[in-house]
């Protein structure tokens, strides 16, 4: 029997324009529903399972940020937390705000701050946010319904750079009555902004707006709806960046921003990222020398890797940090610019005047043209009396390596550098941790002043000594900060944030 | 039948063992380590030695081994060092969405594959033979992480008509039973769900399958080409048949069996090549997740995962033998 092809046409027609009324009719109802594609991988229902910047982001809009840092003012404000006292250097005193209430309309207490510090982030063997948010927190005790003391090992004046943005509160009453497993999987009680809606790992997680919540009336236009989604490559988010699949991409290169900006739906934003991007040297020969150290630092032309290879969407380093950076000061010397000349001069004071090995470890793929900026970097080297190679290996072999101290030369950045003391501390105190093994007496000195030190005047003094020494003896050189592209719909308006964290309270849906 | 698979049960005993010592020793041997990737930037030697007494990771490796055989015996692989969870339950979590994935690159490569070659191979070097032979080899020799690139730039940005990564859209898809999402909005009577899964299914499947779809396309032209010399072939044709019967009813038939065998073969790449694919198109599957498992050094999880390949490999060769009897009535074991 043949088909009667000419009667089915007509019906075929209907099938398919149904099913695309259908779509369109979907996409209307989510009007005020923005999706985000994010490069990082969202694996786990546990809001303390995970130590990644985007995700203490996204688990504070759904438990409430702690406190958060104000890059328009330069400091910390509160939230949950809405100010806090230091009672004496090892003793710090929040005082919560009693308009935070869980999805369920239950206060949050102080209790559920306690709970959430000392059975979630510091006992918890599932936690892997021991030594980011607690820190140097040893203890954490409710003084009443709405006041929280915390306890220091030792006195910790940059403690807010552990707990704000970071610190996540979840409900002690779930956890009691359902444990752990089941009360994150199946009764997330957060006080945040936005509820958890649904998580797929490793595919996508998505938050719905609690509109009757303090700091949704900061800004009715956020979205009643946030998708975030997982692209890793960077060709997939222009790709559903265009389709209108999503309508924030995060991280475009800076080779594709003229794909973006081309369509006139789209515009691309810059931030500069608190990230800090350097070359590290193990002081193991040729680089105990210090001469060895500065002459790299002198032979890399930084101008003229940002102004080709990265566009220009970057901003050079002249010390450990830039401006906007907690401690930053114009004015810190010495300045180790490029100057291939007296590379090799400094090469022949220290005994390499037929010049000297270096091979450079690089990740690939991690940070912004990462492969392509190091292996500019070779020629250079080379022009200035090196014999330099570069290696790539993969990121868990390069990383655990960096870790354990085994990595002479390589290329790294270091993330969430609102305030340096931490990443300071983490690279350049001596005995902290064998990343570069540097160790230097006066360095330590001033890096302990200025953690034990409380008035802000006095830390900022210390910290500029200290960069300044960093900067001369060169176990470092600092490189540049990225400026971070986002490619944005034109119905959306956003700033994003240097520390590449979202808020969905940042977010304002301008049209429909 | 049942006596031969109960022998070539037994005898996969040794491969599983095999492979697990493999697989162990070769992840603990890779550089890299679980406690430093895991705990964050900031994390200290006093948090590392307690995640790794936690984990078991201070022990001798053998004793590691032993007690993972010991637990693997009953079907447990332990806890995953990045979920905290069972690794069978990980694991059963993310493998529907990469049989769903297999399924379809199978079905795109055989449906497409099977009728090419037999085409060029009934007409061998007319002009179909030489399309169909350079469309196979064009399958071949494209690499998959590639194509999939190319067809998210194409087909999502710059024709807008598919949805460039992931496995549905939120708000449309169903609720989730068995895990397939097809099948799930099949049954839930969910056609917009049926046609979003089918969207988001396409291009991974494509890019996944069009390796398989070129070596399929060849292995038929050429058995074809072998069997079209064959006598009965010629008495078909002298009986009088219709040339369309000769090739699909007597040919094509007795074609099969080594597109069987290749098919067969083929679904073990189609695992391996699902791990790139899936990273490439956001796909929730067992592949992508291997990939996080490794960037991770979640020693647990690995392990269980290339178990779990290696116990579908056993399982695909069993079922393929099997066919042969299905296929070929002469072959009994």
């Amino acid at each position: 029997m043949r088909l009667p092809v000419r009667k089915l046409r007509p019906m075929a027609f209907l099938f398919l324009l149904s099913i695309g009324l259908g779509i369109t009719a979907g996409r209307a109802a989510a009007q005020k529903r923005v999706s985000i594609g994010v490069t990082e991988t969202i694996e786990t229902l546990n809001p303390y399972g995970d130590s990644v910047s985007l995700l203490y982001g996204i688990w504070s809009e759904i438990t409430g940020p702690f406190c958060t840092y104000n890059y328009d003012k330069g400091d910390f404000e509160g939230r949950l937390a809405e100010r806090w006292k230091v009672e004496n250097p090892t003793t710090w005193v929040f005082y919560l705000n009693k308009n935070y209430k869980f999805n369920d309309g239950t206060p949050v207490t102080a209790d559920d701050v306690v709970h959430s510090m000392m059975n979630r982030v510091i006992k918890d063997p599932q936690s892997k946010q021991k030594a980011s948010v607690a820190g140097p927190i040893v203890k954490a005790e409710a003084i009443d319904k709405h006041t929280v003391k915390f306890t220091t090992d030792k006195p910790t004046a940059p403690l807010l750079g552990f707990v704000c943005d970071r610190f996540i509160v979840t409900s002690k009453a779930m956890f009691d009555k359902y444990g752990r497993d089941v009360a994150d999987k199946e009764h997330m009680m957060g006080a945040g902004p936005y509820r958890l809606k649904e998580l797929i790992p490793g595919q996508r997680l998505v938050i719905a707006k609690r509109p009757d919540h303090p700091e949704a009336k900061r800004n009715p236009r956020a979205p009643d709806e946030i998708v975030y989604r997982v692209m890793r490559e960077t060709e997939q988010r222009v790709a559903a960046l265009l389709n209108n699949e999503i309508q924030i991409a995060q991280f475009i290169p800076p080779h594709l921003r003229q794909r973006v900006e081309q369509s006139p739906n789209l515009k691309i934003t810059a931030t500069d990222s608190v990230e800090i991007m350097f070359l590290a040297m193990q002081p193991k020969p040729p680089f105990d020398k210090k001469e060895v150290r500065q002459a790299v630092c002198h032979a890399i032309n930084r101008d003229q890797i940002i102004s080709t290879l990265l566009e220009g969407f970057a901003s050079r380093l002249d010390g450990p940090i830039g401006p906007g950076q907690y401690g930053y000061d114009p004015n810190l010397k010495p300045k180790l610019s490029y100057d291939p000349e007296r590379s090799k001069k400094l090469l022949a004071q220290a005994g390499f005047s037929k010049g000297v090995d270096a091979a450079l470890q690089t990740p690939v793929g991690r940070y912004t043209l990462d492969k392509q900026l190091t292996e500019a970097m070779i020629p250079m080297l080379n022009a200035a009396g090196f014999r330099a190679k570069l290696l790539t290996p993969e990121w868990p072999t390069l990383w655990a390596g960096v870790q354990k101290g085994t990595v002479p030369f390589y290329y790294m950045g270091r993330g969430s550098v609102q305030d340096p003391s931490a990443a300071l501390h983490q690279y350049f105190h001596s005995g902290e941790t064998p990343r570069i093994g540097y160790s230097n007496p006066k360095l330590d000195e001033l890096l302990d002043k200025e953690q034990a030190e409380f008035d802000p005047k006095k830390r900022r003094q210390y910290l500029s000594q200290a960069m300044s020494i960093l900067t001369e003896d060169a176990p470092a050189c600092f490189m540049w900060r990225h400026k971070l592209l986002w490619g944005l719909n034109r119905g959306i308006d956003y700033k994003p944030l240097p520390d590449a964290r979202i808020f969905g309270m940042d977010i304002k849906v301008v049209k429909k | 039948m049942a006596s031969y698979l109960v022998h070539r049960l037994i005898g996969t005993i040794p491969v599983l063992l095999l492979i697990s010592l493999l697989v162990f020793l070769l992840i603990h041997a890779a550089p890299g380590d679980p406690t430093l990737l895991l705990l964050g930037e900031e994390t200290n030697a006093a948090e590392v030695a307690q995640a790794k007494a936690r984990w078991g990771l201070d022990q001798p490796l053998y004793i590691q081994y032993f007690k993972f055989l010991k637990s693997a015996a009953v079907g447990d692989f332990g806890k995953s060092f990045k979920y905290s969870e069972p690794v069978t339950r990980v694991i059963q979590s993310r493998l529907p969405a990469t049989i769903e994935l297999a399924i379809f690159s199978i079905i795109i490569a055989t449906v497409l594959a099977i009728p090419l070659g037999v085409w060029a191979g009934s007409r061998p070097n007319s002009w179909l033979d030489n399309l169909g032979t350079t469309f196979g080899l064009f399958g071949i020799s494209m690499p998959s992480f590639w194509l999939a690139i190319m067809l998210i730039l194409l087909m999502a940005g710059v024709l807008n008509i598919l949805p460039s990564s992931g496995r549905s859209t939120y708000g449309i898809a169903g609720l989730e039973q068995s895990g397939f999402y097809i099948l799930d909005s099949i049954i839930q009577q969910n056609w917009k769900g049926v046609w979003d899964a089918l969207t988001h299914i396409f291009m991974p499947a494509l890019a996944l399958g069009v390796n398989m779809l070129g070596i399929l396309m060849r292995v038929t032209r050429s058995a074809v080409l072998e069997v079209m010399n064959e006598e009965y072939v010629t008495t078909a044709r002298a009986k009088g048949l219709r040339e369309k019967n000769v090739i699909w009813r007597h040919v094509t038939s007795n074609a099969l069996i080594p597109v069987i065998t290749v098919v067969g073969l083929e679904l073990g790449t189609l695992l391996s090549g699902s791990i790139i694919v899936e990273t490439v198109f956001a796909w929730p599957g067992s592949g992508s997740l291997l990939i996080t498992a490794l960037n991770a050094r979640d020693y647990p999880l690995v392990t269980g995962l290339v178990m779990t390949y290696t116990a579908a490999f056993v399982v695909i060769n069993l079922v393929i033998d099997g066919l042969y009897a299905v296929i070929d009535p002469r072959i009994r074991y």
